[in-house]
């Protein structure tokens, strides 16, 4: 239960994090320059009814040059791989590419599924979904029979993966939508998720994660700390009956078993649209932030001592509903999708970025709904700055990422938006403060470590990031690991690899790029 | 015959999957009211201005509708207009015309008014519905009866749209949720419950001074003042809440499976509202009653659940009641929780509870007392189908599952039943029938 004391020992932190960081008053308000039109991005995300969710994009480093490049979904129109050609601090360059032409995408996520350094891509659509195997030099082949994968023939619309204790292959769960037959009376009709578990170097038959409600996202997440990773999934309560969102137990050689009231998971219906999890208040456990209408969550554990997944929603207190428009004179109630939390003014303090859109065209609902991005602050709630930062866009957001794309330390934001082109806004102002990026590597399997934790200190607290591959809505990335630092020269850190050994604290100077190897020192890297 | 919700949509899909029987012009008729009334069950639940009130509103138009879409068609039928407030005389139908074609075009130009904020799926349904129900109805109509039969049906859609654009309700902004409200500064007031945003203010302060249809003034079913309110130990408004939370600690599997049965959520339900259409639709498909019993069946309870909103809102506003979820934390355990999610709006009375007294009185008179059925409103969402001995049973069984979910005083319940059967009253007074 919820108590007052408790409550206030989750806000906290979220105060204190103001007293162990370099004192910075009022968050510094990053500038954004809108390069869409001059970026080389030329991809919309079209289609009608089977297309009013999903809209995701992927950036990871297809090239080896350490920039990211970007996978943009189309929905019925092509989807497009674009290479990253900006310079370091530059502006931002793409090349759009024939690599990958596939239609039907709603989104994809990058995942070095053969663990042989080339990234490879999970493509969701509306259809059968495919599995890209990277060849080097952003070529890819179709791997999915190969792989023995089940594309299967459903509206996908979420993902998450992850490797099992004792696996050299990963774990894929795919989130599926209404049945896209059932368009005449669509309610009622969710089809199953799917559970992809390995057979070897191959996949296994899809497991079906029944109940399903038609997810719109889905995360693996290391809830409790106990090293036993769980699946939550965000469903959309326009169409499911009986449902709710879900944690589900994922025990290596187990069935999936869904966590229970009996075990404290609480009932909560909303139209989940994306999740982001990050150590918001410090305490060294992951907080949730989940999209939906006119409403968004910011969920914190309660009690962690209990053991109970029991979460209260501190998103009114944090400042972080994002219900309705902030700008733009659209007062009627906001749509949230694409949720990712970064630090976009490298004050040491995590930010959060919401991509905003109408379904369509929705009277209930703001028409112009411009994306937020919320700050953290000295004093805990968070403060809108969307509009200062110039990333207020009232086009109909759905998808996006929030990543470095010219390696100069500042967070960049790419937003895939429906019917229109995708956006793309370069951070060009002064940097509120110093940064560090790191890559995780270790041999064998899960090259990129999918899994692990990255802890970073903050004064006396200490910051904990998993590091995952899933969540947001159809977006994700593989990448440099962005952390801000304010005022401070370096950041101390150590990671908690995918099988639980803790690496040794290490000190890296800020504005550093630094590839930490498993029981290696730190590698530095420089672009170019 | 037992009938549960997966076999009772099964049936009114058949409708539209199968066939129509040629010379079966009445069972079309049945087809179109059911088909539509499926389909506004899910409008209501997936639309987002549509609170508990404003789903009431649209049911008693659209039921409206559908009776008056009989009236001179078919034997029996009387009008309402001059029975409600303010219902001028319909347009009178000319000889020949096809009831289902009439019917049929009324509810859906009525679903395109009354839910055009829907999203796109609800659009798409909409259109849908309306492409097979037009070509199975329509099928063996000469044209000529087929395009005067839907322009009779529209005309009666229009009016009674026209109608209704006046009775204040018509326009709701923010769901329901004003930009700017003053709150009471006494400690008996009513605070918000929830730490959603948009819920920081109550929901459709003004409803109450809405125009009634069968109720000729909201004021004229009021209600005696709740308990003093008062925080001393032992006081009637302390032990009102000390109940509650008693009651709370100890709730039996039954009066948790009471409480979600009738909590009727808005978005994850036909609302509660919606329950009560969803009984009389089930009801009719058992009995296959004649469309156009169905249909004055549905207009009489609509009109009875709208008139039952406006006063009962009007009520609450008046005496603007803390809840006790407020109540408890504040003066007897800081920490408490209730089973069901707290509305976002004053507590005396009941609102689930006025609106099923009226409902109760309303069919009571319609169907008869101890009027037996199963309720299966909620089977696809997972919970049981429910058996009652009569509409009374199950009135009371609703307004006493808002004090198992920890929503509702008992005082509130009971008197949001009081008010309801006043209320009711009145609609069944309408003369639906000659």
């Amino acid at each position: 239960m919820r108590s007052a004391p408790r409550l206030a020992a989750l806000l906290l932190p979220l105060a204190l994090l103001a007293l162990a960081l370099p004192a910075l008053a009022e968050p510094v308000v990053p500038v954004f320059t809108d390069e869409t039109a001059t970026a080389g991005l030329s991809t919309v995300f079209e289609g009608e009814w089977e297309y009013m969710v999903g809209g995701g994009v992927a950036t990871f480093d297809c090239s080896g040059d350490g920039f990211p490049e970007i996978l943009l979904s189309g929905g019925a129109a092509p989807s497009a791989l674009y290479l990253n050609r900006s310079a370091r601090g530059g502006p931002l360059v793409f090349e759009k590419t024939g690599a990958i032409t596939l239609d039907a995408v709603l989104g994809a996520y990058p995942l070095d599924i053969d663990s042989d350094g080339l990234m490879d891509l999970v493509v969701l659509r509306q259809g059968p979904n495919r599995l890209l195997r990277g060849l080097g030099d952003c070529r890819f082949e179709d791997a999915t029979e190969v792989w023995g994968f089940d594309g299967g023939t459903a509206w996908s619309t979420a993902f998450a993966a992850i490797w099992e204790r004792g696996q050299d292959w990963p774990t894929l769960a795919i989130g599926n939508y209404v049945d896209r037959l059932a368009e005449d009376f669509p309610w009622g009709s969710c089809t199953d998720n799917w559970l992809h578990r390995p057979d070897g170097r191959r996949f296994a038959a899809p497991i079906p994660l029944t109940p399903s409600f038609c997810a719109l996202s889905m995360l693996f997440t290391d809830w409790n700390r106990s090293g036993q990773w769980a699946l939550r999934v965000s469903n959309d309560r326009e169409y499911y009956k009986g449902g709710q969102e879900q944690m589900w137990h994922l025990e290596p050689g187990q069935p999936p078993r869904l966590y229970s009231e009996e075990e404290g998971w609480k009932r909560l219906r909303i139209w989940g649209m994306g999740i982001a999890a990050a150590d918001v208040n410090m305490d060294g456990y992951q907080d949730y932030f989940l999209t939906s209408m006119a409403d968004n969550k910011l969920q914190f554990l309660k009690d962690p001592a209990t053991g109970q997944p029991d979460y209260a929603d501190l998103a009114f207190k944090s400042g972080v509903t994002a219900h309705r428009p902030y700008t733009g004179g659209d007062l009627r109630p906001s749509t949230a999708w694409h949720p990712q939390f970064a630090d976009v003014n490298n004050d040491g303090r995590l930010d959060l970025f919401v991509a905003k859109g109408n379904v369509a065209r929705m009277p209930d609902f703001a028409e112009r709904d411009p994306n937020n991005l919320l700050l953290g602050t000295a004093e805990g709630p968070f403060v809108e700055a969307g509009d200062r930062a110039g990333v207020a866009s009232m086009g109909i957001a759905r998808g996006a990422q929030v990543v470095d794309l010219n390696l100069d330390g500042k967070l960049d934001i790419v937003v895939v938006n429906r019917w229109t082109k995708a956006e793309v806004w370069r951070q060009t102002g002064e940097s509120g403060g110093n940064w560090v990026q790191v890559r995780l590597r270790q041999d064998g399997a899960n090259r990129d470590a999918i899994g692990s934790v990255v802890e970073i200190r903050r004064g006396d607290k200490v910051e904990r990031h998993e590091i995952v591959s899933g969540g947001g809505h159809v977006s994700g990335s593989v990448g440099w690991l962005h952390f801000g630092l304010g005022d401070a020269a370096e950041a101390r850190l150590r990671v908690i690899w995918p099988d639980g050994s803790a690496g040794d604290w290490m000190v890296i100077p800020a504005g550093s790029f630094q590839i930490l190897g498993r029981d290696r020192p730190a590698e530095a890297w420089a672009p170019g | 015959m037992q009938i549960d919700r997966r076999r009772f949509l099964a049936l009114s899909g058949a409708f539209l999957a199968t066939p129509a029987l040629a010379a079966d012009r009445a069972d079309l008729c049945r087809r179109a009211l059911h088909g539509w009334y499926r389909l506004v069950l899910e409008l209501v639940r997936h639309t987002a201005t549509y609170s508990p009130p404003v789903a009431a509103r649209a049911f008693a138009y659209v039921g409206i509708i559908a009776h008056e879409s009989h009236v001179g068609l078919v034997p029996g039928p009387l009008t309402l207009a001059g029975q409600v407030q303010g219902l001028a005389p319909l347009p009178a139908p000319a000889p020949g015309l096809d009831p289902a074609a009439v019917l049929d075009a009324a509810l859906g130009r009525a679903m395109g008014d009354f839910f055009g904020n829907t999203g796109p799926s609800g659009q798409g349904a909409m259109q849908a519905m309306a492409r097979k129900l037009a070509a199975e109805i329509d099928r063996d109509l000469t044209p000529e009866v087929a395009a005067a039969s839907r322009a009779h049906g529209l005309a009666i859609a229009q009016h009674v749209w026209d109608w209704s654009l006046s009775d204040g309700g018509a326009v709701v902004e923010n769901l329901g949720f004003p930009f700017d409200y003053t709150f009471g500064e006494d400690p008996k007031d009513w605070v918000p419950t929830s730490d959603i945003r948009i819920q920081q203010a109550p929901l459709l302060p003004n409803w109450g001074k809405n125009r009634t249809f069968a109720l000729p003034a909201p004021d004229l079913c009021t209600l005696p003042s709740h308990p003093e309110f008062s925080t001393e130990p032992g006081s009637a408004f302390h032990a009102a809440a000390m109940e509650v939370y008693e009651v709370s600690k100890a709730l039996t599997e039954e009066q948790k499976t009471i409480a979600r049965f009738w909590t009727d959520d808005p978005m994850l339900s036909p609302t509660p509202p919606g329950h009560w259409v969803s009984i009389v639709l089930q009801i009719a498909e058992r009995d296959r009653m004649p469309a156009e019993r169905a249909a004055a069946a549905l207009a009489v309870l609509g009109v009875a659940i709208a008139d039952g909103f406006i006063g009962c809102w009007a009520e609450k506003y008046r005496w603007n009641l803390v809840r006790p979820v407020t109540y408890i934390k504040r003066y007897i355990d800081p920490n408490w929780e209730t089973l069901l999610i707290t509305p976002p709006f004053p507590e005396y009375p009941s609102g689930h509870s006025t609106q099923s007294g009226a409902a109760e009185v309303a069919l009571t008179a319609f169907f008869g007392d101890n009027f037996a059925f199963e309720d299966a409103t909620h089977a696809d969402d997972g919970l049981a189908v429910r058996r009652f001995s009569s509409f009374r049973e199950a009135a009371e069984e609703a307004a006493i599952s808002r004090l198992y979910g920890g929503i509702h005083y008992r005082f509130g319940n009971e008197q949001g039943l009081v008010q309801g059967r006043c209320i009711g009253a009145f609609a069944a007074q309408l003369k639906t029938f000659a």
